[in-house]
């Protein structure tokens, strides 16, 4: 997404917090924990927590008899100390985070501290944007500076409270293990003794924030706080609710991308067993049972005819036809021109040293492991849904618009865990469609779409195609570089403000990241952009637009040092000279990889360096190729995130991004006729842990403005792995996936016989 | 309806004796700890034990349980003292979670059968899909579980 961009600030109009529903909010942070059937509470018992707790969904309303000391942070009289959790917890570990940060400002007894995840609600807005969602790995940068003023303020009014309950100055006193005490005296009261006194004074605006010396959570390898719950099967995704009254939905749509329900005969599946209801939807159908499988079973059986939309052109050989002709012939905007491109580009191709590289990228599915799923229950002066989901509050809005409802009669809960997301659960599809299935059935439905309807609706991230121009000096450095870039938009379906923004300037920001600016010094650039329209629905994907560009520009730059005589290594460090943590990053990861040592044959190591949502990182991948099976041995990262709030949770988020940038490597979405060809996990394959490589991961803070972790290791993995491969057997990949060039991934350690180590 | 025994507990479920295991077991006896992923035994979200046995249980027919005893993710211990539960959190093994409890089935049923299992056997039975890419601290908590130091001999 767009930095500082004031058409990207999201107003709305501020749905109000809903009022307090007699019995409602303690009822909805009920539901996830009564899904345990006591398991939940049972274990805590027996196994006193190590770390904080997520209890459940927060309420809009605090529960009676518990004043907020602010939207964030509740203290029962029992020293209870619950924190909400704004950010959906994905996997990225954001639920330790954020709520360790506050604690640790707090003072809280952060094994004690139970966690909530919020609801929709103004305050929980990420503050730069004024929009509340999760996602482009800004969760920490977003939120770092509130939730330690969040804890802080917290920390005060506690700290008054106690204070002039005794009589003595606040600052004689201090916060520790969830109580205050007074230094002179030793007098302890605990933050539950004196929480309702707390509750009633304002909140300070600028509270003092401690010295890095006094923080004890910040910047250490906490235990996350999820990881209990998720090895024993008691942590509760959006898929496990269970609603009193609920049925379960079913859907199938058209197996066309744009075709359309044409008839369905109800009584086909009528006297089936569990079966409720047959609802037809625009471009499908589900069938309502009392279980799952029942709907599953029947949907099988329903008959259904599709209006048959079959589009010739909607194939992958088209698209990458037309993303051929549009390279040649545009039209374009051109949002970047900086220096004399033409003038540089005409004096080099006059002496001969013009080169131009095409490169494409594949369609993508997002393929979270939990399906995408949701329970909401519609009522004439209502509706409520419980997702795992990223994007709550453009789910309401959508809700509203679509049911006729005010802001304020949608509320959306979101599940305490959610099975992978990648930016896909940032749309609110799957959830209007569960809505209208529970209007037309007037009962509570949890609708599970099966693997097949999850990979075909998918909101893609879109094939693309980027062609770059660079005019060379004697010495084969770059003296000019031209890009063109041909995206459909990633950003607005999920961010529907950038509408005015596109139209008016005919560029996605985000599908031009990592080519809006760069870390080389190339002051004569230009950079042209074709907004591709297309019937298929794209969207963001972890790495957004950073992904698919870097694998253009990372190559291309591998390639010009290549063909300068250069090594990789030295060639980028010399269009460096200006990006000391560019450099340091790429030193760092030379070295721990063993850059420039020998290789037996068929082995190679490439690189790659990149600066995504405000983190540097760099790659060597090291791979041994024996056509058609690419091993890859060893993917070295070193990562300047600027500060690093947890080692471990940062350390965790690169390592998976590598796997998570090998798939962009190992399969694509292809389209035959208008119509998705994969559909499961057969046809469109992830890696395994048999092709996952060894990883080596640094983490080297230099004490800049903080940084995001999540989507930033799998954007090297690309251009790294291609140019690992080039250097291994001399091969260039213009375009992923391997199987396009007759390779695949192969059992990631190396191979055995003469040769090898 | 046929009878089968869950984590110890007999349960006679009314049923179609076609209805795959994990929706008797998610549904009908509410341990939802056993994910739903992909429908076709590919992606290993379901992996349960039947008789020792790991079973991808979106593809096994209730009535291929019957009077046979399954173990789910809440019957691998009952307060996560089994070697990989100890194992996954000291390695901190979960990102978004949803396929670690087929992966902890299946891990178990390997080092039943390999209780110490070499890098070739860990990749030959481990084949669940992660999205979050876990694999690394997977195979270190495999290896941590088996009594084997964390990183592998290599080929």
């Amino acid at each position: 997404m767009p930095r500082a961009e004031s058409t990207t600030s999201r107003r709305t109009e501020s749905p109000a917090a809903a009022p307090p529903a007699a019995g409602g909010t303690s009822r909805r942070a009920f539901l996830w924990s009564t899904a345990l059937a006591g398991g939940g509470l049972l274990l805590r018992c027996a196994l006193p927590a190590k770390a904080a707790t997520m209890t459940g969904a927060a309420a809009v309303a605090p529960p009676a008899g518990e004043l907020p000391l602010t939207p964030w942070v509740r203290i029962t009289a029992a020293n209870v100390v619950t924190i909400v959790v704004s950010q959906a917890e994905i996997g990225q570990g954001i639920s330790t985070t954020l709520p360790a940060i506050l604690a640790d400002e707090l003072g809280a007894d952060w094994e004690a501290v139970q966690l909530e995840t919020a609801p929709f609600a103004p305050a929980y807005r990420n503050p730069q944007r004024n929009w509340m969602f999760t996602g482009n790995s800004e969760s920490v940068q977003a939120f770092y500076d509130l939730m330690r003023q969040m804890g802080a303020a917290a920390r005060e009014m506690l700290v008054e409270a106690a204070a002039a309950r005794w009589g003595v100055a606040p600052a004689s006193c201090h916060a520790a293990g969830s109580a205050i005490v007074h230094d002179a005296s030793g007098r302890r009261l605990t933050f539950g003794e004196v929480a309702a006194e707390a509750a009633k004074l304002p909140v300070p605006a600028s509270p003092r924030l401690k010295a890095d010396a006094e923080l004890k959570l910040i910047g250490k390898p906490l235990p996350r706080v999820d990881v209990p719950a998720k090895v024993d099967g008691s942590a509760r995704f959006g898929i496990d609710l269970a609603l009193p009254g609920m049925l379960a939905g079913a859907v199938r749509t058209a197996p066309d991308l744009l075709g359309k329900l044409r008839r369905v005969e109800p009584s086909s599946v009528s006297g089936m067993p569990g079966v409720r209801a047959v609802v037809p939807l625009e471009r499908g159908v589900a069938v309502v049972a009392d279980t799952w499988w029942q709907a599953r079973t029947a949907l099988a059986k329903l008959q259904v005819e599709f209006e048959a939309a079959p589009d010739a052109r909607l194939s992958s050989a088209q698209i990458r036809d037309d993303h051929r002709r549009i390279l040649e012939a545009g039209p374009w905007v051109t949002p970047v021109a900086t220096g004399e491109v033409e003038q540089r580009m005409r004096a080099a191709a006059g002496a001969g040293r013009v080169v131009t590289a095409d490169y494409e990228n594949p369609f993508m599915a997002h393929a979270t492991m939990e399906p995408m799923n949701c329970t909401v229950s519609v009522t004439p002066g209502g509706c409520e849904v419980w997702a795992p989901t990223q994007g709550q509050e453009l789910a309401v809005l959508t809700l509203a618009g679509v049911l006729g409802l005010r802001n304020d009669q949608v509320q959306v809960n979101r599940s305490p865990y959610v099975g992978g997301a990648f930016g896909r659960r940032l749309l609110p599809d799957f959830i209007v469609q569960c809505a209208l299935v529970s209007k037309a059935v007037g009962r509570p439905v949890k609708m599970i779409w099966d693997r097949e309807e999850d990979i075909r609706r998918d909101w893609f991230r879109p094939a693309t195609a980027v062609r770059l121009t660079c005019g060379l000096d004697a010495a084969g450095l770059p003296t000019a570089l031209a890009a063109r870039v041909v995206s459909p938009t990633i950003l607005l379906p999920v961010f529907p403000a950038l509408a005015p923004m596109l139209r008016e300037k005919g560029f996605d920001p985000s599908a031009l990241e990592g080519m809006l600016e760069t870390i080389y010094e190339l002051p004569h650039r230009r950079v042209d952009f074709h907004l591709w329209e297309t019937p298929i629905p794209t969207s963001v994907m972890r790495t957004t637009g950073y992904g698919p560009n870097l694998f253009a520009l990372e190559s291309f730059v591998d390639e010009l040092a290549h063909a300068a005589g250069t090594d990789p290594l030295a060639y980028r460090r010399r269009l460096l000279g200006k990006n000391p943590r560019a450099r340091r990053v790429l030193d760092r990861a030379a070295q721990l990889a063993g850059w420039g040592t020998p290789l037996p044959p068929g082995r190679g190591r490439g690189l790659a360096v990149a600066e995504a949502f405000g983190t540097l990182v760099a790659q060597v991948i090291e791979v041994a190729v024996s056509a058609p099976e690419v091993r890859v041995l060893r993917v070295t990262s070193a990562v300047d995130c600027g500060r690093v709030l947890d080692p471990g949770i940062a350390a965790s988020n690169i390592e998976g991004g590598v796997i998570f940038g090998l798939a962009y490597c190992k399969s694509e979405i292809t389209f035959d006729h208008g119509a998705v060809v994969q559909s499961n996990f057969d046809g469109y394959e992830l890696p395994y842990l048999a092709e996952a490589p060894e990883l080596v991961t640094e983490l080297m803070p230099s004490g800049e403005k903080l940084g995001g972790i999540g989507e930033t290791s799998p954007v090297t993995v690309s251009p790294a792995l291609a140019n690992a491969i080039f250097a291994a057997c001399g091969r260039r990949l213009r375009a992923m996936p391997l199987g396009r060039h007759g390779l695949r991934l192969g059992v990631a350690r190396p191979p055995k016989g003469k040769g090898y180590a | 309806m046929p009878s089968f025994k869950v984590n110890g507990k007999v349960h006679d479920v009314d049923a179609d004796p076609g209805t795959p295991l994990l929706w008797i077991l998610r549904e009908q006896l509410g341990l939802t700890g056993t994910k739903f992923g992909c429908g076709i035994a590919r992606c290993g979200a379901c992996t349960v034990h039947v008789d020792g046995e790991p079973v991808r249980s979106c593809s096994f027919p209730l009535a291929a349980a019957a009077g046979r005893e399954v173990t789910t993710i809440e019957g691998l211990s009952p307060d996560r003292s089994h070697p990989l539960q100890r194992a996954w959190i000291a390695e901190q093994v979960p990102q978004c979670g949803y396929c670690q409890s087929g992966m902890l089935m299946t891990a178990a049923a390997l080092l039943r059968a390999r209780p110490r299992p070499t890098d070739e056997e860990i990749d030959f039975a481990m084949t669940n899909l992660c999205r979050c890419g876990t694999y690394a601290r997977v195979r270190r908590a495999i290896r941590r579980a088996s009594g084997q130091p964390a990183q592998g001999a290599g080929a």
